[in-house]
């Protein structure tokens, strides 16, 4: 097993001395943000723990050579389509997936699939009521199909703009 | 390609996935702290008083005040409706939410340690563009038909 080398140090230091900055000038606020640190965990603790199973069960079945045919340079439309699909019904903030689209990344996954899942995204099942009630059903409807429609095109932009020397 | 005809166990497999996410820990954490740091000095109040300059310039607000907003969905959608009540465009609407969810500055030093300057840099500005885009063009395509 590799040695543990994390990611983000600098930028966790950068928060923390935020932080220290914040608990000098405005000290009542700090329990407050604490609080909503808390309550943030609490709430992506069930996402990480799915992600990480998830990841589990992908590395398990997946082989790196399954990876780059699904989702490598020649996966075409069913590598859109099931990054389409991952991106609808994933749950929880983005952050909580780059562990996973990174370790598929380091497996052959595109970037260009990577921007697909990130936009997908944007179509949220448990919150399309919430749309309909905004907006109406028609409307909704249009955005969503413009929010896949956009996404296959991002997707497509990206690997262009990236090209496989440069990755 | 790394070569792998041995199948690993499920164990392995598992703690091969929980050590990826352990590596990105501290950037997880770094992202909930900053989220919890703009969340408590930018209240909805304040991202209210964004629109309200006309159609075109509310797609651009829209876009500019979700993508500096963080939360979840639900919450985005909850700000949404309270800029409904006070008159805001479906343009700036729309916008706004697919900014909100979609794009985030909170997240950039993140995506951009675990994918890349590069990537981040491109994915964000095209994401940026299509959310003028779409909110341009979903209104006005129900225009058409409504």
């Amino acid at each position: 097993m590799k040695k543990l080398k994390f990611k983000g140090l600098k930028f966790l230091l950068f928060v923390i001395a935020l932080f220290i900055l914040v608990s000098i000038f405005d000290f009542e606020n700090i329990a407050k943000i604490m609080d909503k640190i808390g309550s943030m965990l609490l709430r992506i603790l069930p996402i990480f723990a799915l992600v990480i199973t998830l990841t589990a069960i992908i590395n398990y079945f997946l082989k790196p050579e399954k990876i780059m045919r699904y989702f490598g340079e020649n996966s075409g439309i069913k590598g859109i389509f099931y990054t389409l699909l991952g991106g609808i019904i994933s749950h929880g903030p983005m952050y909580a997936w780059y562990p996973m689209l990174d370790d598929m990344r380091k497996h052959g996954l595109k970037f260009g699939l990577i921007a697909n899942f990130m936009y997908a995204r944007a179509v949220k099942i448990p919150l399309l009521p919430f749309m309909v009630g905004l907006f109406g059903l028609p409307f909704t409807v249009i955005v969503n199909v413009y929010i896949l429609i956009f996404a296959i095109l991002q997707g497509k932009i990206i690997d262009l703009l990236i090209k496989e020397k440069e990755k | 390609m790394p070569k792998s005809n041995q199948q690993p166990t499920f164990a392995t497999a598992f703690k091969k996935s929980l050590m990826s996410f352990l590596a990105l820990s501290p950037m997880i954490l770094a992202v909930i702290g900053l989220v919890a740091l703009f969340q408590t000095y930018i209240t909805p109040d304040m991202l209210s008083k964004f629109f309200g300059h006309g159609e075109s310039l509310d797609i651009l607000d829209g876009t500019v005040v979700g993508a500096i907003s963080t939360g979840s969905g639900v919450i985005g959608y909850v700000v949404a409706d309270g800029l409904k009540q006070q008159g805001v465009s479906d343009y700036a609407l729309i916008s706004f939410i697919m900014a909100w969810t979609t794009l985030s500055l909170t997240h950039l030093p993140a995506e951009a340690s675990v994918f890349g300057i590069k990537f981040t840099a491109y994915r964000n500005i095209l994401t940026f563009l299509c959310t003028l885009v779409i909110a341009y063009l979903s209104v006005t395509t129900l225009r058409l038909f409504l």
